[in-house]
């Protein structure tokens, strides 16, 4: 029935991946912390790069890859537990050797010139359906591809592209036939930076922005199609499916790094004589926080056993994204309450956290988007009421 | 090159360590158990020889069922496969027996060299290496820095407070190291896997030609009379600087024969 342990394995993987982030990502935090101080980048890149290839000797690489891309593929399971110990660390950092779940959709020729340098991180790849016009209801993209001869010609704006900065090519969704707009009028198009497109930094309360992009007569060849004509939203849909299970599962790891750091600090901070762990106000933020963070542990893991079952996964994907969005946020709040002043510094890390872990509550689906959802699939009986697994 | 490593699964020095009252010996069921440090440079060592002369690493550990995660974590580094000693005989014994029973599963598994951690963080008697040299009649090349292999003899890098004595010996021989050594790697995520396959043999005292009356608490030839924790940490002294801070802060520091 229930079973909620760790295999013998999984539980190696977990400590191999502990000890390499304690052991090789942690000592780097005051060094991010300070050159983010002082408005330098968060770690210079031959830094970032070093690490990659220590992890990458290590073996951490390609850790959703197939196997025939030379990655590991350990299962979505693993990968919130690997997901869930990077979160740990502030420190920018991501294993190597991965890709976005849509190149694998693309043709022989494609898989060659996009998804092979990408999993060898040669080539950066971003996703763009955002506009300006066209958030949350990304139903209603603008950006138009006009086919003309063998080429197709692209024109329109997306904005808050992550990665959009550096990527060297973009999976962009564009409307293809306005009439059927995102019921089989919209297409993904894989378009290289030297095909013209330009990228504007955006700045944001993060120490990392995205990018807002400007295709302007950008003319793109028809091979470049990712997938079918007409089948860009679909794609687009399956790109944002795959990585929502995974934001809970970083914020975890973060909230459970910060609930620990103010546990230390409740015992060791003193005023009317007492250490402030011994006051009930602060042992309530302790216990809330704790509780909401095993809510969110196992609901996403539920979502991801889901996945691995190969079942629909997206209720459950929701559910754990929004609980973990705003437990993650919930905690931060309250860690940084009981560190009092010292909380809201620059020279502890919280205040960095609580910037970075609003987004969670935006990107990849709002709360509210979230929210609605979830209502519907209720009112509308996709999901039934009373189930269990 | 036939390659034995000795491991020895520890409490993790992190978290709290006791002793039981009734028998005086550690409490490993409540501790979680880690593989002592030092033994992880000697699996590396073992790992990096292998590597470049070719040749198999055995791990060889003593220690109750839960040690299997110490082997565990050995054959996934790398090593090939494992001999786990446990048999509740053994419980409690000290260096004496435990090298006696070790170098009973050495004969029997047979070996080129056999490397070790120079010391483990529970009991720390760094005897052990030099003990297992002596029941096997071979040389003992200890507190290794670097070890070479030359054919039919091993060099060593032996370090000392001075730097280090240049060692040799032949093959087969007993080489402790000390961190200085390399750089243990991570298990390998597909190490991990790949271990669940490699073969782990169980030995019990009877297996090896070992009388259970020679091994154990009972028949130790050292015993623990009595025990005491250390005593907490004193108050620090607090030097506050009004212009003389460095200059006291020396004093002090000489007081105490650190400078
Ligand atoms: C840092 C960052 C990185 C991002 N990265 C990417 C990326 O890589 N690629 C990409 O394509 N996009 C990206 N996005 C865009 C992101 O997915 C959108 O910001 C998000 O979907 C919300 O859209 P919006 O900002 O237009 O808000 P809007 O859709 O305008 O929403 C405004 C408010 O109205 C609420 N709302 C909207 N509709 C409803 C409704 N029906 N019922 C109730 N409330 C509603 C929303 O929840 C929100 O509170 C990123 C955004 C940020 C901030």
């Amino acid at each position: 029935m229930v079973d909620f342990s760790l295999s013998d394995e999984e539980r190696q993987m977990r400590d191999t991946i502990r000890a390499f982030i304690t052991k090789e990502v942690m000592p780097l935090e005051q060094e991010v912390l300070r050159n983010e101080r002082e408005g330098r980048s968060s770690l210079p890149a031959d830094v970032t790069r070093e690490l990659r290839e220590k992890a990458k000797k290590a073996g951490f690489w390609g850790i959703n890859t197939p196997e025939e891309y030379g990655g590991i593929n350990l299962g979505p399971i693993m990968a919130v537990i690997v997901a869930m110990e990077t979160g740990r660390t502030y420190v920018p950092f991501g294993f190597g050797g991965t890709a976005d779940n849509i190149l694998y959709a693309g043709n022989e020729e494609q898989k060659k010139r996009y998804l092979l340098p990408t999993i060898e991180g040669e080539r950066r790849s971003c996703f763009a359906i955002t506009e300006p016009g066209a958030g949350s209801d990304a139903r209603n993209i603008r950006t138009r591809a006009v086919r003309d001869g063998s080429d197709w010609v692209i024109n329109g704006e997306k904005t808050f592209i992550t990665g959009g900065n550096d990527a060297d090519f973009v999976m962009v969704f564009a409307v293809t036939d306005p009439e059927k707009g995102a019921n089989g009028g919209v297409t993904c198009f894989l378009v290289d930076r030297d095909m013209g497109w330009k990228s504007e930094p955006i700045h944001t309360m993060g120490e990392w922005g995205p990018a807002a992009l400007v295709f302007q007569d950008v003319r793109v060849p028809h091979e470049n199609i990712l997938g079918e004509e007409g089948k860009g939203f679909e794609l687009a849909m399956q790109w944002i499916g795959q990585g929502r299970y995974m934001i809970p599962a970083r914020a975890i790891g973060a909230a459970e790094r910060m609930l620990g750091m103010a546990v230390e600090y409740a015992k060791v901070r003193k005023t009317f004589g007492n250490p402030i762990a011994d006051y009930q106000a602060i042992q309530w933020m302790i216990a809330d926080s704790h509780v909401e963070i095993e809510s969110a542990k196992w609901l996403t893991l539920y979502a991801a056993w889901q996945v691995q079952q190969g079942r629909d996964a997206r209720h459950a994907s929701s559910v754990a994204k929004l609980n973990g969005a705003v437990m993650a946020n919930q905690v931060v709040d309250r860690v940084l309450q009981i560190h009092g002043g010292m909380g809201y510094t620059k020279e502890l890390p919280i205040e960095r956290w609580y910037r970075e872990l609003r987004l969670l509550r935006i990107y990849e689906g709002t709360d509210e988007i979230q929210r609605r959802t979830i209502a519907r699939n209720l009112i509308k009986g996709h999901v039934k009421l009373g189930e269990i697994g | 090159m036939n390659i034995v490593v000795c491991v020895k699964q520890v409490p993790d020095t992190a978290s709290e360590r006791n002793l039981k009252t009734d028998d005086k010996t550690l409490d490993r069921e409540a501790a979680d158990g880690l593989m002592n440090e030092l033994d992880e440079y000697a699996v590396e060592e073992a790992l990096q020889i292998k590597e470049a002369q070719g040749g198999e690493v055995t791990v060889l550990t003593m220690g109750p069922d839960k040690a299997a995660e110490t082997i565990r974590k050995a054959l996934s580094m790398g090593a090939d496969k494992a001999v786990h000693l446990v048999d509740d005989a053994l419980h409690g014994s000290d260096a004496l027996q435990t090298s006696a029973a070790l170098a009973q599963a050495l004969r029997k598994i047979g070996f080129d060299l056999v490397i070790l951690g120079s010391e483990s963080t529970d009991a720390r008697t760094g005897v052990l290496a030099a003990m297992l040299a002596e029941r096997l009649g071979v040389p003992q090349l200890s507190l290794a820095g670097k070890v070479e292999i030359d054919g039919g003899n091993v060099r060593v890098e032996r370090q000392t407070d001075y730097g280090h004595d240049k060692v040799e010996g032949s093959l087969p021989a007993v080489v402790s190291v000390v961190e200085k050594i390399n750089e243990p790697r991570y298990p390998s995520f597909k190490g991990i896997m790949a271990a669940k396959k490699k073969p782990v043999e169980k030995l019990a005292v009877g297996d090896i030609e070992l009388d259970a009356a020679a091994v154990g608490l009972g028949n130790a030839p050292t015993q623990v009379v009595e025990f005491a924790a250390a005593p907490p940490r004193a108050a620090g002294t607090i030097v506050t600087d009004e212009g003389e801070g460095g200059a006291q802060a020396a004093d002090f520091l000489a007081s105490k024969k650190f400078v």
